[in-house]
């Protein structure tokens, strides 16, 4: 019994998006754009996460010796070092290590190596490599460095701190204000295709006015005059949802290139970052699509549907 | 069948359709209701099928007191009453066996029910040969049949017809009030609201006069007085 009403209503909701189809058409649009403007918010949160993370996550940095530093003097100083709570690892590098490193890292670039070679001896001191377990704590571990005693055997340069709590800032600035823009426009859009499925469902409504005062004459119940009108909603917002994964990936797909442009090393694949929110990230552009169209629906049903 | 204890009707607090009715129709009987233009017949009707709610009064309906029924119930009382309503006529795309069927199938009746109550009722009004005509192939007389035959879909204990013969020459109103009598004489309570003259007079039943939201003449083999 349940199952034949079912498939009655379902019907009918088909009946009723195919007898209007050009606004049927025009309302799923609406609804993808809305969900197109979530994705966008979404996947750049996903982005700005995921750069923010690997900064956070670049915690080591060198600090170079001075050339009159001894190798004892350094086993000293790792020593105190690794005593300040902030500072995870201490690890000394010394000039021979780092020269090594140099020529791996430069392999590929003969007029450096030759450069080299045209040096008496090896031009690098030793260095320290430190990670911290936070990144803000660097400033608070320089100064650290520069009080005590042993700073006559560092070379501080602090640039490549600041460059890092510079960059956090920037990212987290920008992406609060890009935020604010894609929650703008997301609203906007939700608002807009909110008015649009209420407006459609009107006319659907009027165009069956004839049927459904005949449902209401002959005792149909109220739920079987209401219920297409959601479920043709529902297969709007579904429609929706399978047309934006169809042309989410190609997107971004074609983005890619602008974010390794501008992220540089801390890019990413755009397709596995979604893919690995696949389901939270869907999973809220389906439950929007399905809030605004029930919602807007119900109460032109309400409205417009005399019971 | 009909009980109406004290009924009035207000639309507006300034606009009374009905006052004061007091009427009992038992079951089995053919009723024909009377009156002039805006004095609340249809009102009246809607009443009954619990389309309007009353301002003052009771009205139970075959024991059932719907006097304050809710929205749910509405369904449940319409699938005992056959309606036949001016403004609800037949749908343009659907063939007759279509716009009768659409009945039961918006009621959840199986598939089954349905092929074997539509002949049923195309039998009653006639109209057996025509199941797959579409309402335009139909004259006037023929689509108010089918309209009668949708009525009787859920087999309804009470019919209620409201100006059913609105549009009709006389031949097809005989037609149609000698369809109302045979369906009357099978037992399915009868109340006709109508304008005209001589279908009232050439009935012989009881006749209930309405002026001006007021029953004025109740008679059991009555004749159109106003
Ligand atoms: N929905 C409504 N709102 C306000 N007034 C109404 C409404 N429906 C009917 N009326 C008024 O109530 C009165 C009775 O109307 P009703 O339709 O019952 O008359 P009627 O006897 O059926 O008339 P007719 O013979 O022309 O069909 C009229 O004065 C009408 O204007
Ligand atoms: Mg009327």
């Amino acid at each position: 019994m349940f199952s034949v009403e079912f498939i009655r209503v379902l019907k009918f909701a088909l009946q009723s998006i195919f007898r209007n189809f050009r606004l049927s058409v025009v309302t799923v649009v609406i609804i993808i754009l809305a969900l197109f403007s979530i994705s966008f918010l979404s996947v750049f949160n996903l982005l700005a996460q995921h750069v923010m993370d690997m900064v956070e996550n670049k915690t080591n940095v060198y600090i170079d010796l001075t050339a009159n530093a001894t190798n004892e003097q350094a086993a000293i100083l790792i020593e105190e070092l690794k005593k300040l709570s902030a500072i995870q690892e201490a690890v000394f590098i010394t000039p021979a290590e780092t020269l090594e490193q140099f020529k791996e890292r430069h392999q590929n670039d003969a007029l450096m190596l030759e450069s080299l070679e045209a040096l008496e001896g090896n031009p690098f001191t030793g260095s320290i490599l430190l990670s911290v377990y936070n990144i803000d704590d660097f400033p608070v571990i320089l100064n650290e460095l520069s009080k005590k005693d042993y700073a006559q055997y560092l070379e501080i340069e602090d640039r490549e701190f600041t460059d890092s709590k510079l960059l956090i800032e920037k990212i987290s600035e920008y992406s609060k204000k890009i935020q604010r823009f894609g929650l703008a426009i997301s609203l906007l859009f939700l608002l807009i295709s909110a008015m649009v499925v209420f407006n459609t469902i009107q006319v659907k409504i009027l165009t069956h006015r004839e049927e459904i005062g005949i449902m209401r004459l002959v005792g149909a119940s109220n739920s079987f005059i209401r219920f297409p009108f959601l479920i043709e909603v529902l297969i709007y917002s579904f429609v929706a949802v399978i047309i934006l994964m169809i042309l989410v990936y190609p997107l971004l797909a074609l983005s890619q290139p602008y974010i390794d442009n501008f992220l540089k090393e801390y890019s990413v694949s755009l397709v596995s970052l979604v893919n690995h929110n696949f389901f939270l990230l869907f999973g809220i552009q389906f439950l929007a699509a399905m809030v605004i169209t029930i919602v807007s629906s119900l109460v032109a049903v309400r409205r417009y549907i005399k019971v | 069948m009909i009980k109406f204890q004290k009924v009035s009707k207000y639309y507006k607090p300034n606009v009374t359709a009905l006052k004061d009715i007091d009427l009992h129709i038992e079951s089995g009987e053919f009723v024909s209701i009377v009156g002039q233009s805006g004095t609340g017949k249809t009102t009246l009707v809607k009443l009954i099928i619990a389309e309007e709610r009353p301002s003052i009064g009771q009205i139970v309906i075959g024991g059932w007191d719907i006097t304050n029924i809710n929205n749910r119930e509405v369904p449940y009382l319409r699938r005992q009453i056959g309606v036949v309503f001016q403004d609800f006529k037949l749908l343009s795309k659907k063939t007759v066996f279509e716009n009768i069927a659409f009945a039961l199938q918006t009621c959840g009746a199986p598939k089954n029910k349905i092929h074997h109550i539509v002949p049923q009722v195309l039998k009653i009004v006639g109209l057996e040969e025509k199941g797959d005509r579409y309402p335009y192939q139909l004259s006037g007389g023929e689509q108010q049949r089918v309209v009668i035959a949708r009525s009787l879909a859920h087999k309804p204990k009470l019919l209620v017809a409201d100006e059913p013969t609105g549009n009709l020459d006389s031949i097809n109103t005989n037609e149609i009030i000698d369809l109302l009598k045979k369906i009357n004489k099978l037992g399915t309570t009868v109340v006709l609201v109508t304008h005209n003259r001589d279908v009232v007079n050439s009935l012989k039943k009881r006749v209930i006069t309405i002026d001006q939201g007021q029953v004025i003449g109740d008679q059991s083999r009555g004749r159109y007085v106003l």
